[in-house]
């Protein structure tokens, strides 16, 4: 079963690169969310019970509902609602993308660890790639928050890798997803203008 | 418990501050958390190598960099009460208290002794800077924020997954707080490939808090915007932090095989940051970013004195101390220049040493001193640099990065003679000068002449404590 969520958390990242509204960004990272609860309720079987209660509320929680919540607060403040005027073209970014699943394939197979499975290694190192690939090829801020999102989320899937012997580190992830959720999102992304990328008061 | 003790009552005045609404009684709290700071690094002193609440020891190079927070403290928490003065009682409080939840964050990374303890409170000085940085409330500080804050936080995520590759190597329940003691004896029988990625991983995420490349730039931003003292704090006890991380890693991976690969990306990153540094410093136009331009330049020569290794570690660490010394005398220099100039534009700066003598004093020993130039301190520590690459026939580097620095020293002395003695480039936009008074510059000229005297002299336990926090790397 956890198999089957992984592949289709791999979906949700190729729906990235060829997606051209941010409605869908957002509602992807709320997909990805729930698909994460779901592996971390599979995947942590030996944890103790509160600690796997907490981390799948938190995963329910924040990324699968407050995140995508101020997401769309954001996208409805900024009135935009496609990104690849601002952006690289989906066809290219589709191809590369395919080229990061077969690069993380490649790497996860030379990274064999007896504590790792392979293709948990693959999909997250899959997902690390999607997210830095966003935030190069796009210019929008709201792009670039995306992108971090998506790297967050493989940090989560990382992290799950290892959490049964070392539950602390899924802990310590959803630390930074509390941190990402309400200063980055919930401070400054409502206070920024979303839907420009004038960002360059400050340059030489 | 005195280290829980230093903790507890660090959060009560913390929250205190933001509490009580009084401006007098946030002076003096924040005054007393600096002196109370000063006490704990004396306790640390002599309890070096002491264990505490199971995640913090009194290691050696922790106390050394705790005792520079600790040396900075009460001049950062003076010029703050200059800089904010006329701010309203809200706006004040909350710096007042950022402030000293970022001096209470570093003082917990500096004494971490495992990797997610010290990821934690990494992280932690994130949202403190961030406060600070945003002091203004202007555009321009939030877009210096935001900046801030995002590529930090991508930083501390990268981080995190090196931190995650040593979880992979390590794999056991006995061993979850990731601590340093536990990991060193299983690295040598680890995969090199894990550990060079853990590296890898953990250099560029860190690096965004040492201001290293490839993660400079949010750090140059912040210099920008942020208060005078607050940059002090930025560009040397924060840079710090960045620095004590990867340097641990380095310590614990350093009995492996990838020690060759970790020098080579050590160097290759600080010539890069040299490179960097010396191209934007010929054409900076803002004097803050020039000195944020030069830190770039420092923590690169640290990360080559490292990836040196041999007397290069001893010069990495006396760098730092002298680097904090020299540029946060020029930053609380700043503080003074923007009350009598009014700008931070090298344009509309000048006649700096008819308008303030004792500042255009600073800035002149400043600038002799954060170059290089004897009788500068920080002399002996290139020398040694240099030295060490002689000594390892890394010639390329060595006549590539005096080149660079050739460039870094035209530059900034070019700008920083202009300010001191020459018109304003740019007179229509001048507003009349203010006075300030001389006393001001008390705390800077103490620590441009302790960097002096570190060029001829340096003190036993200062030489002893720097060879304790590299003693267990190959020599």
């Amino acid at each position: 079963m956890v198999n089957y969520l992984i592949v289709l958390f791999a979906v949700t990242l190729v729906y990235f690169a060829a997606a051209e509204r941010l409605l869908i960004y957002s509602r992807l990272i709320g997909l990805q969310g729930l698909l994460l609860c779901g592996i971390a309720l599979f995947e942590l079987k030996e944890i103790n019970t509160a600690n796997l209660i907490f981390i799948a509320s938190e995963t329910l929680f924040f990324k699968a509902l407050l995140i995508p919540y101020l997401l769309g607060k954001i996208i409805s403040r900024s009135g935009v609602t496609k990104v690849h005027h601002q952006a690289m073209p989906g066809f290219y970014l589709l191809i590369l993308s395919i080229f990061a699943l077969l690069l993380s394939a490649l790497l996860a197979s030379s990274l064999v660890n007896p504590f790792v499975n392979t293709i948990y290694m693959a999909i997250a190192l899959f997902t690390l790639f999607t997210g830095l690939l966003l935030i190069v090829t796009h210019r929008l801020i709201i792009s670039h928050l995306i992108g971090f999102l998506i790297i967050e989320n493989s940090i989560f899937i990382f992290s799950l890798a290892v959490g049964n012997e070392m539950p602390m580190l899924v802990n310590i992830g959803i630390l930074l997803d509390i941190f990402v959720g309400v200063l980055i999102l919930g401070f400054f992304g409502l206070r920024l203008k979303p839907h420009t990328n004038e960002l360059t008061m400050l340059k030489d | 418990m005195v280290l829980l003790s230093f903790f507890i009552i660090s959060a009560l005045m913390g929250i205190s501050v933001v509490l009580l609404r009084n401006k007098t009684i946030t002076r003096i709290i924040t005054l007393s958390f600096a002196v109370m700071h000063i006490g704990f690094t004396f306790y640390c002193w002599t309890n070096l190598n002491k264990t505490e609440l199971t995640y913090f020891s009194y290691n050696s190079l922790g106390v050394l960099l705790l005792s520079v927070l600790s040396l900075l403290s009460v001049p950062t928490v003076y010029h703050g009460f200059v800089y904010a003065a006329g701010d309203e009682v809200k706006k004040y409080n909350i710096y007042h208290a950022a402030l000293i939840a970022l001096m209470t964050f570093m003082t917990g990374a500096y004494l971490a002794n495992g990797m997610t303890v010290l990821w934690i409170f990494v992280e932690a000085t994130t949202l403190a800077v961030a406060a600070l940085i945003y002091h203004d409330r202007t555009e321009m500080a939030l877009e210096a924020t935001w900046k801030y804050v995002f590529i930090c936080s991508t930083g501390i995520a990268l981080a995190y997954l090196g931190i995650l590759f040593l979880g992979f190597i390590y794999g056991r329940k006995d061993a979850a707080n990731l601590s340093f003691a536990s990991f060193s004896y299983i690295i040598n029988n680890a995969n090199p490939l894990y550990l060079k990625i853990a590296f890898v991983f953990v250099l560029i995420g860190f690096s965004t808090k040492m201001g290293l490349f490839p993660m400079h730039t949010v750090t140059i931003d912040a210099h920008s915007v942020a208060p005078p003292p607050i940059s002090a704090l930025i560009s040397t006890t924060l840079m710090n932090v960045g620095f004590l991380a990867i340097f641990r890693v380095y310590t614990l991976f350093s009995g492996s095989s990838i020690l060759p690969f970790m020098n080579h990306v050590l160097i290759l990153a600080g010539m890069l940051s040299l490179l960097i540094a010396a191209g934007y410093m010929l054409k900076a136009k803002h004097l803050k970013r020039m000195l944020a331009y030069s830190s770039l330049e420092n923590m690169g020569l640290v990360a080559i004195a490292v990836g040196v290794g041999g007397i290069g570690y001893y010069a990495a660490l006396l760098l730092l101390v002298l680097h904090s010394l020299t540029k946060s005398s020029l930053f609380y220099q700043m503080g003074q220049l923007s009350r009598v100039l009014h700008t931070f534009k090298l344009d509309e700066c000048g006649r700096y040493m008819k308008l303030y003598p004792a500042g255009a004093l600073i800035l002149i020993v400043g600038m002799i001193c954060i170059l290089a130039i004897p009788p500068s301190g920080m002399f002996i520590t290139e020398f040694l640099i240099f030295k060490g690459l002689v000594f390892n026939d890394q010639w390329f580097i060595l006549i590539t990065a005096i080149l660079l620095l050739c460039f870094v020293i035209y530059a900034m002395s070019i700008r920083i003679m202009h300010i001191v003695f020459s018109d304003p480039r740019n007179e229509l936009s001048l507003r009349p000068p203010d006075n300030v008074n001389a006393a001001e510059t008390i705390s800077q000229f103490l620590f441009l002449g302790l960097v002096v005297i570190m060029c001829f002299y340096q003190p036993p336990f200062l030489v002893d404590l720097i060879n304790q926090s590299f003693a267990s790397l190959p020599h």
